[in-house]
């Protein structure tokens, strides 16, 4: 016992002093030796060890300046690069959810509006439409690319559908047209089904998709992601910006359920949240309708402005007549007219008449008038006109057929033959009749010089000439003074018979000479002065020379005749 | 709601529409088989007192004519493999059918319905092929479309297939 025990300690003893020799040479005892030892062994511990310390050491490395971003930059690059060789398409769908707002950002609104510009000219350019558009454009001065896109921005998104790209599954859909339910699940999967069979047909590469079915007026447009699509049906052309609003809905699904679209095992119901962004894609702009011409106000209008129209004719016409009538009574005698007024439709006339001016009714302007339109308010009065005084003066004298009235100056002048008996009662009776202040009986009864004969006497004289001879030679005067004896009686014959008789010298020439106008206004002349001097009243005479050409009938050249004329007709 | 994209596959004629037909809610006609490839019909149902709404892709059967487009199948959850009992060889169609949907699918649940079970007296299946086949794994039903023969039950029990999957 006593060999064993010490043999025991001296091995012990040697044990410890190793193990303390260990720990002052490396600072570590046995079982930190074991583990380390183990690890260095062991590849997988070792790189998981070394894995934990890599970044920090890297970090460590650029902060202290020995390895920088330039350094890295080519190791990273060929990273990605053969990451991209090898599977393209994890990488975009990695990146998928940030790109698409960044490359959108980088392409203007104008660049976009001019794409869909040219598209929509494009695909309208010869059709009856597009003919039509250019002749708005050319009448209204805008660009055909601006009338296009004005009509093209008119559509209406009904249903939208979040469907899982492989399986074809809708995971939800929002609608906005409610009457119209569609199969949207069968839909989903077809559209599905569609897209393979034209991917699958028509051997299109992985970059291609299904972007736009269109059907007549209705269009589905597809916006494809990584594991869902989103389809809307839209009728009419969206706007060219539409996209970018479908782009970042699935760009918003995408990110916010990217786990459940990978892991998708049939259970939609996460989907439901989905809604928010779905919403934003039922969309619809209403072309502006020009409004329709508002047609019952426009016949409306026409009736009251052809009313208007007829009753401002129908008044003006009135109004003529009623103005005309008026002054008809103003001029007719026997009126006196004080007030007229022209109402609405009406005519309002006060004034005085005498009983013996022509009732309103015989009047020429009472034809054109309604009588229920007239209201007259005559008052009786005795008129001192003169035709109404000699109207008067026969109703009261009854003067016999022979005997003629004249009045003025409130004078009445009585001519013609009478009995003395008649006579005698003029005299008495004539201040009763009203208007006459006087009479002159002077022509009454006288015996009166027929004087009819001096017309024919006078126009009988014809006087011949010789050339360039003025002077009446001895002989011509015998016949002037014949032709005085008749014209002096010119002026009583005009009062006997109540005329205006003038004696019209006229002198014959011819054109062949100038001179000759002048010798024949010169015999004119000298005519006129010869029968003035004898008495003959100056305004009674009248001279003018003639040319034989232009009469039509035979005329003696150089002859002076001499016509008797009434310058002032009576009136009958 | 559970979703859920159905396949089904099989040869030429071994019965896939009409075994649908009568089940479905069904808006496409028949003529999108031979133009597109595909006929997409609708049918829900309860599976484990779960609400399943399952989208029935009928592929055009596969002849001489015309290829199945395997794109077709990306996303199924399950998938119906068809033959008919009176051919043999679409058993044969059937399995090749399953290795390529297999691996489309990845490894989706399937199930092989040897449909037209009413037709007896011309069965051409022995029962030993469909015992190695149910050794393998595969799950077998025979249906009969004509006569509504263990046609819900396929559906059904394709639905629970698919649930456990999930599950699992």
């Amino acid at each position: 016992m006593s060999n064993k025990s010490p043999h025991f300690d001296d091995s012990l003893l040697e044990a410890g002093k190793l193990n303390e020799l260990r720990k002052l040479l490396t600072g570590l005892d046995q079982n930190e030796l074991q583990k380390l030892q183990l690890l260095l062994n062991d590849p997988h511990e070792f790189s998981a060890e070394i894995g934990r310390l890599l970044p920090y050491s890297i970090r460590k490395m650029i902060e202290s300046g020995e390895l920088n971003h330039d350094s890295l930059l080519p190791f990273v690059e060929e990273t990605i690069h053969q990451s991209i060789l090898k599977n393209p398409k994890r990488l975009a769908n990695i990146l998928f959810p940030v790109m698409g707002p960044a490359i959108r950002k980088a392409v203007s609104e104008d660049i976009k509006r001019m794409l869909a510009s040219v598209n929509a000219s494009l695909e309208n350019g010869f059709s009856p439409r597009a003919l039509k558009w250019r002749l708005q454009a050319l009448f209204s001065k805008r660009s055909f690319a601006e009338i296009a896109l004005a009509n093209s921005y008119l559509y209406h998104v009904s249903h939208v559908f979040l469907i899982h790209r492989d399986t074809g599954l809708l995971l939800h859909e929002e609608t906005a047209d409610e009457s119209r339910p569609l199969e949207s699940d069968l839909i989903a999967s077809m559209l599905t089904a569609i897209r393979d069979f034209v991917g699958d047909s028509l051997k299109a590469a992985d970059s291609g998709s299904l972007d736009e079915i269109q059907y007549g007026g209705l269009k589905i447009l597809v916006e494809q992601g990584p594991y869902a699509i989103l389809a809307v049906i839209a009728e009419g052309q969206p706007p060219a910006d539409y996209r970018v609003t479908l782009m970042e809905t699935i760009e918003a699904v995408h990110y916010n359920h990217s786990l459940d679209l990978e892991k998708f095992d049939g259970d939609t119901a996460v989907f439901q949240h989905t809604s928010k962004f779905l919403k934003q894609c039922l969309v619809k702009e209403k072309k502006a309708t020009r409004p329709r011409p508002p047609i019952a106000l426009i016949f409306l209008s026409a009736i009251i402005l052809g009313l208007a129209a007829f009753f401002f004719i129908k008044g003006y016409q009135n109004r003529q007549r009623f103005q005309a009538f008026i002054k008809e009574l103003e001029m007719s005698p026997g009126y006196h007219i004080s007030k007229s007024r022209i109402g609405f439709n009406k005519l309002f006339v006060n004034g005085l008449k005498d009983p013996l001016a022509v009732p309103p009714n015989q009047m020429a302007g009472w034809a054109d008038l309604d009588t229920s339109q007239i209201r007259l308010q005559l008052e009786g009065y005795i008129s001192t006109d003169a035709d109404i005084v000699i109207q008067r003066a026969r109703q009261i004298l009854l003067p016999p057929e022979s005997v003629q009235f004249k009045l003025k100056n409130a004078i009445l002048y009585v001519s013609g033959q009478s009995s003395e008996e008649w006579k005698q009662l003029l005299l008495q009776n004539y201040r009763s009749v009203s208007g006459i202040n006087e009479i002159d009986i002077s022509g009454l009864n006288q015996n009166v010089v027929d004087l009819q004969w001096i017309v024919p006497e006078i126009e009988r004289h014809i006087f011949y000439f010789d050339v360039n001879i003025i002077r009446l030679d001895s002989v011509q005067q015998l016949q002037f003074d014949s032709l005085v004896g008749a014209a002096i009686n010119l002026e009583d014959y005009n009062r006997i018979y109540d005329r205006n008789m003038a004696i019209h010298v006229r002198s014959y020439t011819n054109h062949h000479n100038p001179a000759n106008e002048k010798v024949a206004f010169d015999r004119a002349n000298e005519f006129r002065e010869l029968l003035i001097q004898a008495g003959v009243k100056e305004d009674l005479l009248k001279s003018q020379v003639l040319f034989v050409e232009d009469l039509d009938r035979n005329v003696s050249l150089r002859s002076v005749h001499f016509s008797v004329f009434d310058t002032k007709p009576q009136q009958e | 709601m559970i979703k859920k994209k159905i396949v089904m596959l099989g040869a030429f004629a071994v019965g896939k529409t009409s075994l649908v037909q009568q089940f479905v809610h069904s808006i496409f006609s028949e003529k999108y088989l031979t133009t597109i490839g595909v006929k997409i019909d609708q049918k829900e149902l309860m599976v484990n007192g779960q609400e399943m709404t399952m989208m029935l892709w009928d592929l055009y059967g596969e002849d001489g004519f015309m290829k199945m487009k395997p794109s077709y199948m990306i996303g199924s959850s399950g998938y119906f493999l068809v033959a008919d009992g009176t051919r043999s060889e679409t058993i044969e169609t059937a399995i090749e059918l399953q290795r390529m949907a297999a691996a489309t699918t990845n490894n989706a649940p399937f199930i092989l319905l040897i449909n037209k079970s009413d037709l007896t007296e011309s069965w051409e299946i022995a029962p030993e092929t469909l015992l190695k086949l149910q050794q393998k794994g595969w799950t077998v039903m025979l249906t009969s479309a004509k006569l509504n023969l263990m046609v819900n039950d396929a559906f059904q029990k394709l639905g629970q297939m698919m649930l456990e999957k999930n599950n699992g």
